[in-house]
């Protein structure tokens, strides 16, 4: 039978096997977290899991989002892990959900599934998570990675600490949000610490981490807990929760890289690299400038011109809050260049455009 | 003596994972102060442990002898 080796363990139990067989569970995010974190939830037997995701499938993905065939580039992420986890196990369900968490669904989504499991890449993102889970009185298993350091916790699991009362700092975040590169193995050890504390909440063993920051290190194996302090504050309305997400979600305007690319030559055009000056691949247009994210509120007179503004970071990420910054400060023509750097340099290379 | 560990993008930014600094009589925030100006970390987020707790009142934290403090930005990658 399937699942006998973990119900011989009395931990788990037939009884255990059921509650994880009633669970259901929400992965938000199906890239390198979410591609360890599924496949193991799926075949433990988690009776029912949500897998959302808007993106499809790159070749620059498949050195850590290990769950995707390399002839499923262009594909759905959502889809292409629900495939892969029924095919690993068909006695379950799986919800392929292929939008972005927003506003709009997060409260309808959060009230439905038990645990929901941030395998997101963005701060963004885990704020909303995190209000969301506090409108709905859910837990969420938080994982992230920077470089070989990975962090993990659960937040506001029964009445516990939250996100915000250990980065209660939300506006100065996005200065952190460096594309800083990572191990496909950093994002599988943090994925399987996250997948572990979504079964012993399932199953009621051991000791949740809630109230506690885990901080692993990749290159030394040091492992360090740090107790977190509950502060209490009001929490979000569900209208304050969509009107605070929903604006953000609709006033960040993208532009493709190849339709930004044909604009190198037109000189009403600037291009804006607001990546710090040591990120690679260097991308030297004609008409560009490049001001890093935490330095561009106090050199926005730099760009006061009729120019349109095409913004780019590494991966698209920062751009879209440098557009919002801009935006915010009466730039009328900016847009954030989808994919960032790192898709210029494709087309550029792939396309042999001279530059 | 206080020792200072430094995580993430902190710790790219002051090129040592901890170091010791001699203790004299200061509070948290003075401590990180410090810290701020000699490594530029003005740019940066991050919360604040000190023996493995999180302290939110750094400007009335005031450190002892032997006093572990850590620096702890958020990861955003996944």
């Amino acid at each position: 039978m399937r699942y006998n080796r973990q119900i011989i363990l009395p931990e788990v139990g037939e009884k255990g096997q059921q509650k994880l067989g009633q669970a259901k569970v929400l992965i938000i995010g199906a890239g390198g977290l979410g591609a360890a974190i599924l496949p193991y939830l799926a075949a433990a037997g988690i009776g029912e899991i949500g897998i959302i995701d808007d993106d499809s499938i790159e070749i620059s993905n498949l050195q850590r989002q290990v769950i995707y065939r390399n002839d499923a580039v262009g594909k759905s992420k959502a889809l292409e892990a629900k495939e892969m986890a029924l095919s690993l196990n068909p006695s379950i369900q799986i919800n392929a959900i292929t939008d972005t968490l927003n506003a709009k669904n997060a409260i309808a989504l959060f009230e439905y599934y038990d645990i929901m499991v941030d395998a997101t890449d963005n701060l963004h993102t885990k704020y909303l998570i995190n209000d969301a889970c506090v409108l709905t009185n859910k837990p969420f298993v938080y994982g992230s990675i920077y470089k070989f350091q990975g962090q993990i916790s659960v937040f506001n699991f029964q009445n516990g600490p939250t996100y915000r009362c250990l980065f209660p700092d939300e506006s100065s975040n996005s200065k952190n949000c460096v594309d800083a590169g990572v191990m496909g193995i950093s994002v599988g050890i943090i994925g399987m610490f996250q997948a572990n504390e979504v079964l012993k909440m399932v199953l009621g063993i051991g000791n949740v981490l809630s109230g506690e920051l885990l901080i692993y290190n990749m290159l030394n194996n040091d492992q360090q807990k740090f107790e977190l302090v509950k502060i209490n504050t009001t929490p979000l309305s569900q209208l304050d929760f969509e009107n605070k997400y929903n604006v953000v979600a609709t006033s960040v305007l993208e532009i493709s890289a190849k339709e930004a690319l044909e604009q190198i030559e037109n000189p009403d055009v600037l291009f804006l690299d607001v990546r710090n000056e040591e990120e690679l691949p260097k991308i030297s247009l004609l008409n560009s400038i490049q001001i890093p994210l935490g330095d561009l509120e106090d050199n926005l007179g730099q760009l006061y011109s009729n120019k349109t503004l095409l913004v780019y970071c590494q991966s698209g990420m920062r751009s879209k809050k440098a557009v919002e910054i801009l935006k915010k400060h009466s730039f009328l023509k900016v847009q954030s260049i989808a994919g960032g750097a790192l898709k210029l340099q494709e087309i550029i290379v792939n396309n042999a455009i001279s530059i | 003596m206080l020792s200072v560990k430094y995580f993430g993008a902190v710790a790219e930014k002051t090129k040592v994972q901890g170091e010791n600094i001699p203790f004299s009589n200061l509070s948290l925030q003075e401590l990180v102060d410090e810290l701020e100006q000699k490594y530029d970390l003005g740019s940066l987020s991050y919360s604040i442990a000190v023996n493995q707790k999180m302290v939110q009142d750094t400007n009335s934290y005031m450190l002892i002898s032997n006093d572990v403090v850590a620096l702890l930005p958020p990861f955003a990658g996944g």
